[in-house]
């Protein structure tokens, strides 16, 4: 059933039911706290390693180290893989513990920070996601609503529909009328992308830095080959999910702030019927 | 002396009935965040119970994996004429004290220890900050010491005071974990690592090693184990130098 035009050939849709929102709100301030909050996790130890074995003096996959930290002036180097460079001045800054000895940051918290309230924050929005998603994900397919609007046609997938959404993205063309009221090919692979991989693979990782849960669920260190790598691809995870979060904000203030805005908010998303997509 | 099987099931059935939450004692609620965070927290605790309702053992590796090098973080060696002293006389006269909500108060010598019923245990150190690193830890199951004190009715929480002050406030370290924790088959308080006397940067002469748990529970340099009905009495009353120092999470399985 579509709602017909008014008079000025403005249509309201029903954009987005109750569930989607408040899925949308929650997991949107969770995800920004679970950010920052690992950021600064990760702050505190900026190297990523494979397997379960993984600390100061090992081979890392990608890390940010200082070959002199006991000197006064010390450099910052920048490895990923084989690639080394010197970011002295650009990236890192060392604090001094006293007894525990310095720490290579990449960069410097407030002074007032608290490292363990910040694992608190981090656990806490970990459990709205990890809550969350799954009877989320059930919702999506028991309602129809990943058939329906998520799910790409074999049509959109072709190279040439692909081709010319990734062009229109690039000259930051916003859909047009019937269009807009469609998600499009690269909106659609993004959700699904975020839903159905980041998210899942985000969590369970998480779960697999848990000396407790992997008791119980040992599987978990034969899914992600070792503690180590789970905290990497947790990481890598984390990256996309910022890149994803990015652009969609940018894509938000492109393509029509205040519809989209008042889309997830209230639900109703104007189509412009007149428009020409 | 009661028969531990007996009690750790008790414990057991206590724990995922769920009588053991609000185990971290006193709270700073000073502002609605830190109460929300307790409340995650205390949640944090009740879930892990579940999933460890059966008491699984944490994954043990081979002595191919222990780490060739394991870091030490803390404190690597406590300051003080005291334990300068123990270093001098090989903790000849160093004696672990039990005591608080126990029948029989205890003063166990490095021998006496030792006597004991040991086990060896290859399994993943932790630390909050990211890292990890593999490594042989032997020593004395904490619940074969806590059966021969025998905990007194009203017995909630082990304690452990340690032997070094932490630089950043001058007090001494301690940690606390329950008695699901404590009565843990892993929960060892060891002597030994990598098949040598347990080193000083890594808590010479005794360690806590709770497996469940991550890097700064594992209290180094324990030389008073103080059974309690409650945290709140303890430092600032959350149950840990971190905790206190830091608002670090008390229960520290995630």
């Amino acid at each position: 059933m579509t709602p017909t035009a008014d008079a000025a050939g403005q249509r309201i849709d029903h954009r987005h039911p109750l569930p989607v929102r408040i899925w949308h709100w929650a997991n949107a301030a969770a995800i920004l706290v679970l950010i920052a909050s690992g950021f600064l996790i990760f702050d505190i130890h900026p190297s990523l390693y494979w397997g379960d074995d993984g600390h100061a003096g090992l081979p890392a996959l990608a890390s940010l180290t200082s070959p002199n930290l006991d000197q006064p002036k010390p450099t910052i180097e920048l490895q990923i893989g084989r690639w080394r460079h010197d970011v002295t001045g650009v990236i890192g800054t060392v604090v001094d513990e006293g007894d525990s000895g310095k720490y290579l940051l990449v960069a410097a918290p407030p002074d007032d920070w608290e490292f363990g309230a910040t694992r608190g924050w981090h656990f806490l929005s970990a459990w709205i996601v990890g809550l969350s998603v799954p009877p989320y994900l059930v919702y999506l397919v028991a309602s129809r609503r990943l058939a329906r609007r998520l799910l790409p046609t074999r049509t959109e997938l072709g190279p040439r529909s692909v081709a010319r959404e990734l062009w229109q993205h690039l000259r930051l063309r916003r859909a047009r009328g019937e269009a807009a009221a469609r998600y499009n090919v690269l909106q659609k692979l993004a959700y699904l992308g975020v839903l159905f991989v980041l998210l899942p693979v985000a969590v369970l990782s998480g779960l697999t830095m848990s000396h407790a849960i992997t008791a119980e669920f040992p599987g978990l260190f034969t899914l992600f080959d070792g503690r180590q790598s789970a905290r990497t691809i947790h990481f890598l995870a984390a990256l996309l999910l910022s890149v994803f979060l990015a652009t969609h904000l940018f894509q938000v203030c492109v393509a029509g702030f205040r519809n989209l805005m008042r889309s997830m908010i209230t639900g109703r998303f104007v189509v412009d019927t007149r428009e020409h997509p | 002396m009661s028969h531990p099987l007996t009690r750790r099931t008790v414990l057991g059935g206590l724990a995922s009935s769920g009588l053991l939450l609000g185990a971290c004692g006193r709270l700073d609620n000073a502002t609605p965040f830190r109460q929300l965070l307790a409340l995650s927290d205390r949640f944090t605790l009740s879930a892990e119970r579940l999933v460890l309702a059966k008491r699984p053992l944490v994954r043990e590796l081979s002595a191919a994996e222990i780490s060739a090098v394991f870091p030490t973080n803390g404190t690597t060696k406590p300051r003080g004429d005291a334990y300068a002293r123990h270093l001098d006389t090989g903790f000849r006269d160093w004696r672990l004290r039990v005591h608080g909500l126990v029948e029989r108060p205890l003063g166990l010598s490095l021998e006496e220890l030792r006597a004991l019923p040991s086990r060896s245990q290859i399994t993943m150190h932790s630390c909050d900050e990211g890292w990890s690193a593999v490594g042989r830890w032997a020593g004395v199951p904490l619940a074969r010491v806590l059966d021969l004190a025998g905990l007194r009715p009203g017995a909630r929480f082990v304690v452990f005071h340690c032997m070094d002050r932490v630089e950043q406030d001058g007090n001494y370290y301690y940690e606390s974990i329950d008695l699901f924790d404590a009565f843990h088959p892993q929960t060892i308080l060891a002597y030994g690592m990598n098949g040598r006397p347990l080193p000083v940067g890594y808590g010479a002469p005794l360690r806590l090693r709770v497996e469940t748990q991550i890097g700064y529970k594992n209290a180094k340099y324990v030389e008073r184990i103080e059974v309690v009905d409650s945290l709140g009495a303890i430092g600032k009353g959350r149950g840990g130098w971190w905790e206190d120092f830091d608002h670090a999470v008390w229960f520290a399985g995630q």
